[in-house]
């Protein structure tokens, strides 16, 4: 087809640079108050209400571990008039001032994953009007819409270090900078990275210059929180029975190899018996060699005692840095000797090349279903919805995915391991053996258009209580489904419709295995089975590598 | 760090609990203008005897917090955040600005009378321990009948709700939940239905004498007792405080909004530590400091540091 000579004109007239056009406008607009990239600390509030317009996609870092602290506080004290009705997108909403920036007027719609420390406020604003709520992600879902329907048109982030050029020294907190970085920076957006020094010569760079705009020197180092730090001496015997199980009944029965751990007590166990309990079962090398999971202090006994090959993480852990850097062998680690992390692809590890996720619940229906949902709040879902679920995607073997085949089929394929681990009862005498998931009332009272479920019992492959495993992977059956579950969810209204001669039927079937049936016996199952019973112990493992936050120093 | 204040609500008064107020010629000033305002003397406002009367009680906390309050104030030792519970929200109100002493104590008082004189001994309140509220208020209201009235009334922790309604209504509520996963439940010894439907007339009255008033915009934000919501202006904390007595006091939320917000050192004011227990057992990481038990000067030292 021949273009008329009028098509010709429009199609020369059209700009295809109206982004970068845009950005160099606000680039110059700061021009008289930067020096080259570096923006003057105490002239940030100005800065940002320069660069960031009224309607702005802002993606601002804060995710459950490392914050963007000063560029939030400043953020909050932009004129209202100057710039309003922003759309944040948010990992996670961990700091007062990432709701404060609503109440003030500054921003107005959000796009989130996390917001558990600020889930009653987030819940109140919903109702209120104040916070327009876009949706609710899992980090990788998140992470992928700053590239497809979320572009960011402006980046709030924070880094260790800078030099004048801009490069940037992440370290072991590099986490999730880098991608929310990407999105902005080669879509013509603007990169304003905030750091606790600048240097002359970065240990290693991290992030190139030419991804990033300006940097500014935060008035203090942005926050950090130690919370993958768990202190043995607050695990319960009924969690060191738990461990035991799926030691036994789960990661030995099925050859798990590869794994990802979450933040609980219950998985703080297993890594602490996994030295003693495992050893003596002469598990060595069989199970739990590669992992996904943060620098967990309580994995330090098994990473001593050789059981552990590689450990790939999604952030740092506050003290863990030397022991990490000295471990060069597991860790993930740059030419400088400190850990590299990154949590988007952490997260996809965690979904895609592990054999198993194993996460603790508070609530969950007869059919598997589960969430982590208290009435009144919006806490959103983080990253286990990534690793706990079966990715359909996944077309590599390995022992234990091939183990969860049930048929025979010719085109019949494996299952991620999916392991829900909970007590019966929580607090108060709170059943979390429900016939109805809170998640439903949270989905009407703050109109999502989902209930917030954290693991969907279709992905879900074993139960497990201090009662017993419920192998659900091995039944299509819904209402066998239901029996399993029932059977072990002690004197919970669900646990109470199970029948002894079901339970019996069951254990023979291998759908269920009670801790005899494991050979654990449950007078077995006692605090002195941990590696080591305190945080004192875990710097004795490390060789005093290990230096613990203060706020866990008791001795 | 953040801090607040907490101003607590009946239940905390104890015989001659005025005589226990730090020293300070703040204080005495003001427990002088109260006797004068109220046409008594301390010791017979705080006698046991005057101390069964729900308005004495309410006179004698209002006066307690916020005579401590003014030895901060002086001190230049403002909290960024204020809490009252029921009554204490009055104490609130008047630490912000709101209401002067002299209207709050006047307030107080009528609120005391109308409590005491809308139901006879046959009402009161209840407590329930170790049930939650969904299962607490799916159990009120399998029991409630509309000649026995009963309600979920104060959440003050998520598992230490009050009842509030008729005593043959509380009365069986209690005979259930004992023997249904609660860890304790029993009477309360008021016989007043507080923070239940029961008082909506107490609320109307309250809110036409509010209306009277040139309420003072809070100098410092309020967390609401109804709906634990940051109150910034005086018409929020004027309907907070006529609205409360006839709504549950969400307590826990409160508090927890308090926390979200940021505040991490909690002090509360006399009389006694009610509210300083229930904040340090919710969370792990705050710091809850209570006057009339470690004294007006550590809690000066803790805050200005």
């Amino acid at each position: 087809m021949v273009l008329t000579n009028t098509e010709h004109l429009e199609k020369e007239m059209k700009s295809w640079t109206t982004r970068l056009d845009a950005k160099k406008e606000r680039i110059a607009s700061v021009r008289d108050l930067v020096d080259g990239v570096v923006i003057p600390t105490n002239r940030i509030v100005e800065a940002l209400e320069r660069l960031i317009k009224p309607g702005d996609r802002v993606v601002l870092e804060g995710n459950n571990q490392k914050q963007a602290s000063f560029l939030s506080q400043s953020l909050v004290q932009v004129n209202p008039k100057k710039v309003h009705d922003l759309h944040m997108i948010m990992s996670s909403i961990s700091r007062p001032e990432h709701l404060d920036i609503f109440e003030e007027g500054i921003a107005r719609k959000l796009d989130f994953s996390y917001a558990g420390p600020q889930s009653l406020r987030i819940a109140q604003m919903i109702e209120d009007g104040k916070v327009e709520l876009g949706d609710l992600h899992t980090y990788i879902e998140l992470y992928g819409r700053l590239f497809i329907d979320l572009i960011p048109s402006v980046a709030l982030v924070a880094a260790d270090k800078a030099d004048r050029h801009g490069n940037l020294y992440t370290g072991p907190n590099t986490e999730e900078t880098p991608t929310l970085v990407e999105a902005a920076a080669f879509r013509d957006g603007i990169v304003i990275v905030q750091v606790n020094e600048l240097v002359d010569e970065l240990p290693r760079v991290d992030i190139p210059s030419s991804w990033i705009d300006f940097v500014v020197v935060a008035d203090k180092p942005y926050e950090l929180e130690p919370l993958f730090t768990r202190d043995p001496r607050h695990i319960t015997d009924i969690q060191i029975l738990q461990a035991m199980m799926v030691i036994r009944g789960i990661y030995e029965k099925h050859g798990v190899k590869s794994l990802n751990h979450g933040i609980g007590f219950n998985t703080a166990a297993i890594e602490l018996l996994l030295p003693t309990y495992g050893e003596s079962l002469g598990l060595k090398g069989k199970i739990c060699t590669n992992w996904v999971l943060n620098p967990h202090p309580t994995l330090i006994p098994a990473i001593e005692s050789g059981w552990v090959e590689s450990v790939h993480c999604f952030g740092g852990e506050l003290g863990m840095e030397q022991y990490v850097a000295a471990r060069r062998d597991i860790f993930f680690t740059g030419k400088d000797g400190s850990l590299r992390s990154n949590r988007t692809l952490a997260q996809l590890a965690g979904q895609y090349a592990v054999d198993l996720f194993i996460g603790s619940t508070l609530q969950m229906d007869a059919y598997g279903n589960s969430s982590t949902v208290t009435k009144g709040r919006v806490a959103g879902y983080g990253g286990a919805p990534n690793m706990g679920h079966d990715p359909g995607g996944r077309r590599h073997s390995s022992e234990a995915w091939y183990n969860m085949m049930t048929s025979d089929d010719p085109l019949a394929r494996g299952k991620k391991l999916v392991v829900q681990v909970a007590e019966t009862f929580q607090e108060a005498n709170k059943p979390v053996f429900v016939e109805s998931l809170d998640a439903i009332s949270v989905k009407d009272k703050a109109n999502l258009a989902v209930a917030p479920v954290m693991i969907y019992g279709e992905d879900v492959t074993h139960v497990v209580t201090e009662e017993g495993i419920a192998y659900l992977y091995k039944t299509d059956s819904s209402a066998e489904k239901r029996e399993m579950i029932a059977s072990v969810a002690g004197v919970t209204p669900i646990g109470m419709e199970h029948n002894p001669k079901s339970t019996e039927r069951l254990r023979e079937k291998g759908l269920i295995a009670l801790p005899e049936d494991l050979g654990i016996r449950r007078a077995d199952a006692k605090r002195s089975l941990l590696a080591a019973k305190n945080i004192d112990e875990l710097v004795q493992w490390s060789g005093g590598l290990y230096t613990p936050p203060s706020k866990f120093r008791s001795w | 760090m953040q801090s607040a204040f907490l101003f607590p609500g009946q239940g905390s008064q104890f015989e001659g609990m005025l005589d226990y107020l730090p020293k300070d010629p703040i204080v005495s000033e003001l427990l002088e203008e109260s006797s004068n305002i109220l046409n008594t003397t301390i010791e017979r406002l705080h006698s046991k005897e005057s101390l069964s009367t729900t308005t004495a009680v309410q006179q004698c906390l209002l006066i307690a917090s916020v005579s401590t309050y003014r030895i901060f104030e002086k001190e230049g030792v403002i909290p960024n955040f204020l809490a009252g519970h029921s009554v204490g929200a009055f104490g609130a109100a008047t630490a912000a600005g709101v209401l002067t002493f002299q209207d709050a104590l006047r307030l107080v008082s009528l609120r005391g009378e109308l409590m005491e004189n809308s139901y006879n001994d046959g009402y009161g309140m209840g407590v329930v321990l170790g049930l939650d509220e969904d299962r607490l208020t799916e159990i009120v209201d399998s029991f409630f009948e509309d000649e026995h009235p009963v309600y979920v009334s104060n959440r003050n922790s998520p598992t230490q709700i009050t009842l509030s309604g008729s005593k043959k209504g509380l009365e069986k509520v209690i005979e259930y939940v004992k023997t249904h996963g609660a860890t304790n439940a029993s009477l309360l010894n008021v016989s007043t239905p507080s923070h239940c439907p029961l008082f909506k007339d107490v609320s109307d009255r309250l809110l036409s004498e509010l209306n009277k008033l040139d309420l003072g915009r809070p100098s410092i934000p309020i967390s609401s007792n109804r709906n634990s919501r940051l109150l910034r202006n005086a018409d929020d904390v004027k309907e907070d405080l006529a609205m409360s007595i006839c709504y549950p006091v969400r307590w826990h939320d409160a508090v927890n909004l308090l926390y979200e917000k940021g505040a991490r050192l909690f002090v509360e004011m006399p009389p006694g530590e009610v509210l300083t227990k229930l904040a340090n057992h919710a969370y792990q990481d705050v710091r809850a400091l209570s006057v009339s038990k470690i004294g007006i000067d550590d809690c000066l030292y803790v805050m200005s540091h």
